[in-house]
């Protein structure tokens, strides 16, 4: 596995205005853009969003490479969406629907790139701390994102892996030779991923008489 | 030199479509207080299963087993505190997208403070020689570098007994010798299991696993013996049977056939 398929850019070290803005702020720009998503109709106001959010990219210094990077493996998901609404429901529709989820996968690639993961745990750790008083565990909680992000690359690469697999044997249009490996490898993953932080004891729930927790 | 017991500990496993369990280690009683252990045995001896038990990955079925007094299941988080692991594969171990994020991970519940917890990962980083790579991502590093990062990551919380399961495993020459050479500097109380035979050579005792239990155990040289002679006795005399290829009835012809006219699709 070589995890290349990154979706959402990794960290790009710098002093920019976007790298020294609060976190919270930056979360809030990813949940606005999350919930414009739903509320913009027009496509033209979507393109905008976006123009505007690939400036404030840009204007960080993490690269149009970069950018391009994190965009790259959505393309052929936003194709195939894209041209079935416009089959449906015409082009401005489709087009607004793109471009919103475009809007969402470079507001997060704003936060990736300008953050770096251990400064993104602690500030989901310190969200998650009002809710210590209900039994949950905000380090745990920050872990959980810290896998998630970690596990998107992995099973996007199972993919890719299987499906050159599927081919090299002739299988490529068999469902089952994709589908079932991929799921297989994943819980593998999964598995492996829990045993390795059990090893290091991270993610074990708190102790409240230890003075480390 | 931490104390570990085992004290008459037995590991089995359920198997789907099978009643009984399938046994994996069978009533062992051991106790680790040299500074440097392997354990060398065949694939699927017990090897990993032994090391498991040292760190509570896996609980004994019978018996138990203490770590400096605790008890690897119920003092669970104490024994992980004190015993690091390090797997075979070190990318099932890496968690974060670099080196720096994934030695600050394992600094997260000893250090509080970003800033503190930023400057202690670059010691450890520095002291492996990773610092350059701190920032690059674990998939372009290599394969020595990798291991020595999941090295790292353990050692940055400074755990008093350090287990490797086949950490030279997906290693070459020159990554083996400086994965050697890490581990001999190592204050630590080393156990690990190999099949690279030089690695073993440096320990102060060796046991050699076979089908669950210790057949050998004593100084590396005379184990390392041991296992030759256990190895070369399991072999089949004549090496393994040729493949035949299907449908040509030729089943002796196996590679040879292969080489001559390869197969062909129907």
């Amino acid at each position: 596995m070589s995890g290349h398929g990154f979706l959402l850019a990794t960290y790009s070290p710098g002093t920019s205005l976007i790298h020294r803005a609060p976190l919270g702020l930056k979360f809030l720009l990813v949940v606005g853009c999350g919930m414009a998503s739903f509320l913009i109709s027009d496509w033209a106001v979507s393109a905008v969003a976006l123009a505007l959010l690939c400036g404030l990219f840009l204007l960080s210094g993490a690269g149009p490479a970069r950018l391009f990077r994190a965009v790259r493996p959505v393309l052929p998901v936003l194709l195939a969406i894209g041209v079935f609404q416009w089959w449906l429901l015409g082009a401005p529709t489709a087009a607004r629907i793109v471009l919103n989820v475009l809007v969402c996968v470079v507001a997060a690639s704003i936060l990736t790139a300008t953050t770096p993961v251990q400064a993104l745990l602690d500030g989901v750790a310190s969200l998650a701390r009002p809710f210590r008083r209900f039994g949950a565990d905000p380090e745990r909680f920050a872990l959980t994102i810290a896998i998630m992000l970690r596990s998107i690359p992995f099973v996007a690469e199972a993919y890719l892996n299987v499906r050159d697999s599927a081919r090299a044997r002739g299988l490529d249009r068999n469902p089952r030779a994709l589908v079932l490996p991929v799921f297989i490898t994943t819980v593998a993953f999964a598995r492996q991923t829990g045993e390795a932080l059990a090893a290091r004891g991270l993610g074990e729930p708190e102790d409240p008489e230890d003075p480390e927790d | 030199m931490s104390t570990i017991v085992l004290d008459r500990v037995s590991v089995r496993v359920s198997v789907d479509g099978r009643t009984e369990p399938k046994t994996l280690l069978q009533e062992l009683s051991l106790t680790f207080t040299e500074r440097r252990i392997g354990i060398i045995g065949a694939n699927g001896s017990g090897k990993s299963t032994l090391l498991r038990l040292l760190n509570g990955l896996v609980a004994p079925s019978d018996g138990t087993v203490g770590v400096d007094g605790a008890d690897t299941v119920r003092a669970v988080r104490e024994v992980r505190r004190r015993v690091g692991f390090v797997f075979t594969d070190p990318l099932s171990q890496l968690v974060m997208p670099t080196g720096r994020e994934d030695v600050e991970l394992s600094l997260r519940r000893s250090i509080r403070n970003t800033t503190e917890r930023r400057a202690h990962a670059e010691t450890v980083l520095d002291r492996f020689g990773l610092l350059r790579l701190a920032d690059q991502s674990i998939y372009e590093l290599s394969g020595g570098e990798r291991q020595l990062l999941a090295l790292a990551a353990v050692l940055a919380v400074d755990p008093e007994v350090l287990v490797l399961d086949e950490p030279s495993t997906l290693l070459d020459l020159r990554n083996r010798e400086l994965l050697r050479r890490t581990l001999s500097g190592l204050r630590q109380q080393v156990i690990l299991s190999t099949h690279d035979l030089e690695l073993a050579q440096d320990m102060d005792r060796v046991l050699v696993v076979d089908a669950g239990r210790v057949v050998f155990d004593g100084g590396p040289a005379e184990a390392v013996r041991h296992y030759r002679a256990l190895s070369a006795a399991g072999l089949p005399p004549e090496g393994l049977p040729s493949l035949g290829v299907p449908g040509t009835g030729a089943g002796g012809a196996g590679l040879a056939g292969l080489q001559q006219g390869g197969l062909e699709r129907p």
